[in-house]
């Protein structure tokens, strides 16, 4: 990441559940236009990284730093403030709102944002998702994958510096997978910095360009694709070798 | 055809206003009370159908509304309006606490907080005699008291009602609005966007109580007494059928559920002690056959009338694909 801004960082990250440690000691950082894919086993702690460097989690122990400063225990919606966006694992749509209201909420929380300017930029990327044709049904009317691509939609409107996606192809038609990576690929082209959760691990493969690897609640390996597939205490872990 | 909504609802007030002189003295009382309940009902839609808190607070709110009124009016000789104001800046105060106070609560467990809380104003109300002048009720000064009929009343209640239901229209129309339904659809995923939810709900806790002050302080002044009844939960839970009853996620079908059953209930007088039991049933109908409201099919297609299409259906194939901004 040399000469690239850090934009999210967490150092030392500590979360219990009971007397379940989630995230032991974990170091995680993400820089301006990476393309980060999160991978491990069911368990292994990967969505409570993405929560605690979300602020949807509070840390036991260690800190989180967007652009520098320190926002640990600070609320969710700062985090938005500062360009942080997520999608979550299980698709969290505002369900009775439109499809073009679930993309004006975050757009008109953005200092001086304007309500003729918000529609016509929603408008833009509802067309770029292919959500066009459906702004005016209820979100919970979309089929899985729309969702999904609803839900991406929603972070884009925040104009985020990085964007987390909690399993986003998890339940996605084939089809509309494609559409997903797609669009990705597109983003991440066009300046988008993403950290992108996965249990497909050929999707996840296909456009990550740095992969690091949870087990137990730590990280266990962080590089390119290539050498941390080879990784031996990655097959271990991941693959049950 | 996108103002034919809004041309119905004042093309019915005219005809109100109009036609209001005609009621009789029962007549006139029965539709005085129901504008009463009409600015409760909208107020706590606000509250619970569009933020999704369901508060059982709300009467007490009315209660506090009118006996600050009413106590202020009698005591420091204020004018009536400025005692009416002074009882929904109290309430706007103590529902903002509230609201802080339960910033994590939601479902039954903020119901059951409300609820306590409407039992202590309630009790301490009732038991502090020197005050309040307890189960005797407090005399409150008239808000027309040289009036010879109840028209003026009519006529106040009714721009009561016409304020509230602008401002609370202008509220959820704007970005506010927007901000509250995502609250209540999820509040994760609010925080997510951006949405302060911890301000959006002690505001909305705040601006609805207020709400149900102003109702409270035209209450004290138009009947001319307070007693601990106006907000026990007998009137909550009358409260919670007429919004229900009519559709609680939107304001003019909550403010429709109110006008209904009201004069529901004073039409099925004639029938005595079944009066309850006809009214039980009505409600478990609706329940069943109309989940969402009676009226709300009704003004929801009035709505799509008004709508414009301004854009046309097309196939997702034929929309451009180039990424934003780029």
């Amino acid at each position: 990441m040399s000469g690239r801004a850090e934009l999210v960082r967490g150092v030392g990250l500590v979360k219990w559940f009971g007397g379940i440690m989630a995230n032991d000691a974990v170091d995680f950082s993400v820089a301006e236009g990476d393309l980060v894919g999160l991978i491990g086993p069911n368990g292994s702690g990967k969505t409570t990284l993405i929560n605690l460097l979300t602020g949807h989690l509070e840390a036991d122990g260690g800190e989180v730093r967007v652009l520098g400063q320190r926002v640990s225990g600070r609320p969710p919606h700062i985090y938005a403030a500062m360009g942080v966006a997520r999608t979550f694992q299980l698709t969290q749509l505002f369900g009775r709102m439109t499809v073009l209201e679930n993309m004006l909420v975050p757009g008109l929380t953005r200092p001086h944002s304007t309500w003729d300017e918000v529609v016509r930029r929603a408008r833009r990327h509802l067309d770029f998702l292919s959500l066009g044709h459906v702004a005016r049904l209820p979100a919970k009317n979309l089929s899985g994958g729309q969702q999904k691509l609803l839900e991406l939609g929603r972070c884009l409107m925040l104009e985020p510096t990085v964007l987390f996606l909690d399993e986003p192809f998890a339940g996605v038609h084939p089809r509309l997978r494609e559409e997903l990576l797609d669009r990705i690929r597109e983003l991440h082209r066009a300046g988008r910095t993403f950290v992108v959760v996965d249990h497909d691990m050929e999707s996840i493969l296909r456009i990550s360009q740095r992969l690091v690897v949870m087990a137990r609640g730590r990280k266990i390996a962080d590089g390119a694709p290539d050498v941390v597939r080879a990784d031996q205490t990655v097959l271990a872990a991941y693959a049950g070798l | 055809m996108r103002w034919l909504p809004v041309s119905l609802v004042l093309v019915a007030a005219a005809v109100v206003l109009g036609g209001a002189g005609r009621l009789n003295a029962y007549w006139m009382h029965v539709a005085i009370i129901a504008i009463y309940y009409a600015i409760l009902a909208s107020s706590w839609s606000l509250l619970a159908g569009y933020v999704g808190l369901f508060s059982l607070s709300h009467m007490a709110f009315a209660s506090i509304g009118g006996y600050t009124s009413g106590l202020l009016t009698q005591s420091q000789r204020i004018p009536i309006p400025l005692g009416m104001l002074a009882g929904v800046l109290m309430c706007c105060l103590l529902g903002a606490a509230i609201g802080w106070v339960c910033l994590r609560m939601s479902g039954p467990y903020l119901a059951i907080f409300t609820l306590g809380f409407s039992e202590i104003v309630r009790i301490t109300i009732a038991t502090e005699d020197d005050v309040t002048a307890g189960m005797a009720g407090l005399h409150t000064e008239r808000l027309f008291a040289t009036a010879t009929t109840r028209l003026p009343y009519f006529y106040a209640a009714f721009a009561l009602l016409a304020v509230s239901l602008l401002l609370m229209g202008l509220l959820v129309r704007s970005r506010w609005g927007l901000f509250l339904r995502a609250i209540r659809e999820d509040e994760q995923a609010a925080a997510a966007s951006g949405v302060t939810v911890a301000r959006c709900r002690i505001v909305a806790f705040a601006i609805a109580s207020g709400f149900a002050g102003l109702a409270g302080g035209f209450y004290a002044h138009y009947i001319g007494i307070m007693t601990p009844s106006v907000g026990d939960l007998d009137e909550m839970a009358k409260l919670v059928v007429m919004t229900v009853i009519g559709g609680m996620e939107r304001l003019p079908t909550a403010v429709g559920g109110a006008f209904v059953v009201q004069f529901l209930l004073e039409w099925l007088r004639e029938y005595g002690q079944w009066r309850l039991p006809v009214f039980g049933i009505v409600l478990l109908l609706t329940m069943r056959l109309a989940r969402n409201g009676l009226l709300t099919p009704l003004w929801l297609p009035l709505l799509r009338l008004g709508e414009t299409r301004d854009q046309p259906l097309v196939a997702a194939s034929t929309l451009p694909r180039k990424e934003p901004g780029t």
